[in-house]
């Protein structure tokens, strides 16, 4: 059995649930309920445009909030593109809208692209004791508070934060920094944090067994952890030519550095391609 | 105890911690290479407690009994008489002690080596419970049990094709980013092992074209460098030239491409 939500901006709601107008600001609300307390539950979140939070919360919905927003200095659409309005008309709904549904206790966000030059923000609150799994494209900000289940958390174009996690963390953001704080780390379980440009900045008990897994090519690693360091691969030396036919050699300690914190554990690893990799203790 | 009769002991099954004796304790406590090797066959056992259990179904009664039954009959239509039996037992008897006679000889003279064939046995049965736990972790749904299984694929032999297989087929599919690039990482033993060399430096000059992720196109462009992988150059050309690609993935295309010269 599967419960389904569907969202044309706003205009229409089909099946059981209808979206509740917020008070101001034409905030919109939807509560999707996970059908079985006794198994575990899931979210998963894809697509969207605009920032996202979601938060771990006492209760045991999932609570869907989101109002639209003007991008500032947007033009969205394409000439002659489908989007555009014919002239004198202008865009009351569409098919790109929002889409929830609920199956085998795991609650599904599918957020498509809203109108041209729109976004749409949105907070969702689900119990805490739930797996995340949220991906998005075109988004911006994402932030995830006060889980404990395991996280998966991709972005494109933004930073991804994650405060008071106590569970696991696999983050990767393309063009941000990763930011993350974990109250516990469950035993025995792997993490990663990784971005192509900008800082991972990862936030650890003080007593978290690991083996960490480092790597950035422009930048450094910092910790104020007592790591203790493996030995590195050989270094690498290479002789080449500039342009003025003069010698040149360059010795790359090459890739990826590892160390163990309080004896060693699960692996955890943190990579940056342009960024530094921040370690700290909590 | 030396090493060896400790990682006999260790491949035995036993826990850390569970009925080894002090002996055993005591060689742990001195020699960090068995202490190590314990943990990690401690951290196997638990691993393949996650693994699901098989149910049995419910014809295995039924075909217990059908055995059991046949047994029966097979055991019926041999019995005879005890007196009759005695000549045959007897010759039996003595070839039993002839052959522990000299099975005694050949243990003697050869014991300095007694305990091999077992170890041999046994560390095989470990490489394929640990290339079993790898395996069906990287089939899991939560992208860290899939990350535990990338890194228990470092513990295989680098000439296991199964576990090389997994790996690749999570470097190109996986829908985890940060999986997918710890696969990438993983396949670097395999590029060492005369068996799978080959197949694994095909895998990667392969994999490159399929990613869109730009940390996984570097690591995949760095790894083509480090291996100075000529077949990877039109390729590796194709993205220095294509201006949909991120200009850090084609300066370090670009880079690796001088790297081969």
């Amino acid at each position: 059995m599967m419960k389904r939500i569907v969202v044309g901006m706003g205009l229409v709601a089909l099946a059981a649930a209808q979206p509740q107008p917020g008070a101001q600001d034409g905030r919109q609300q939807i509560t999707m309920p996970f059908r079985d307390p006794s198994m575990p539950r899931k979210l998963v979140v894809e697509g969207g445009t605009g920032s996202l939070t979601i938060r771990g919360y006492q209760g045991q919905d999932a609570i869907i909030e989101y109002t639209g927003r003007e991008i500032p200095g947007a033009t969205g659409r394409g000439r002659g593109s489908r989007n555009e309005p014919p002239p004198g008309m202008h865009q009351i709904g569409g098919s790109r809208g929002l889409d929830i549904t609920e199956e085998s206790n795991t609650v599904r966000v599918n957020s498509q692209n809203i109108f041209g030059g729109r976004a749409r923000d949105m907070v969702i609150q689900v119990p805490a004791q739930t797996s995340v799994n949220v991906k998005t494209m075109f988004g911006g900000s994402m932030t995830i508070e006060n889980i404990s289940g395991d996280i998966e958390a991709e972005n494109f174009n933004g930073q991804v934060t994650i405060n008071n996690a106590s569970g696991s963390v696999v983050a990767h953001s393309m063009n941000g920094k990763i930011l993350v704080s974990l109250d516990r780390v469950a035993a025995d379980k792997s993490m990663s944090f990784s971005t192509f440009n900008g800082d991972v900045d990862v936030t650890l008990p003080a007593d978290t067994k690991a083996r960490f897994k480092m790597r950035t090519d422009f930048g450094d690693i910092f910790t104020d952890f007592d790591v203790k360091m493996e030995a590195n691969a050989a270094p690498v030396v290479e002789e080449s030519k500039d342009k003025n036919g003069k010698s040149r050699r360059r010795v790359r300690v090459d890739g990826t550095q590892s160390g163990t914190i309080n004896g060693g554990g699960p692996e955890m690893q943190f990579t940056t391609f342009n960024g530094r990799i921040l370690i700290h203790k909590k | 105890m030396n090493c060896e009769q400790a990682k006999t002991q260790m491949l035995g099954g036993a826990m850390p911690g569970e009925n080894q004796g002090e002996e055993f304790a005591a060689h742990l406590a001195s020699c960090e290479s068995c202490r190590n090797e314990s943990s990690r066959i401690g951290a196997l056992w638990q691993s393949l407690d996650l693994l699901p259990v098989e149910e049995p179904s419910g014809k295995v009664r039924e075909r217990f009994y059908e055995m059991l039954g046949a047994y029966r009959q097979g055991q019926a239509s041999v019995t005879m008489p005890v007196k009759q039996a005695w000549p045959k037992m007897i010759w039996q008897v003595a070839a039993a002690a002839a052959l522990l006679v000299v099975g005694l000889g050949v243990g003697y003279g050869v014991r300095e080596d007694r305990s091999r064939p077992e170890l041999v046995q046994l560390r095989e049965e470990v490489a394929s419970m640990r290339q079993l736990v790898a395996l069906s972790l990287m089939q899991q749904q939560s992208a860290s049990d899939r990350l535990r299984g990338v890194s228990w694929s470092y513990q295989v032999e680098p000439s296991d094709e199964e576990v090389m297989n997994a790996l690749v087929t999570t470097v190109n599919h996986d829908p985890n980013v940060n999986v997918r690039l710890a696969a990438v990482d993983a396949l670097r033993p395999f590029t060492g092992s005369p068996a799978t060399h080959l197949m694994a430096r095909n895998a990667v000059i392969q994999a490159l074209p399929r990613q869109t992720t730009p940390i996984v196109q570097v690591a995949l462009i760095d790894f083509l460098a480090e291996l100075k992988e000529r077949n990877a150059a039109p390729e590796l050309r194709r993205l220095v030239s294509d201006p949909d690609i991120d200009s850090g993935v084609r300066k370090r295309a670009e880079w690796a491409l001088e790297r081969m010269q």
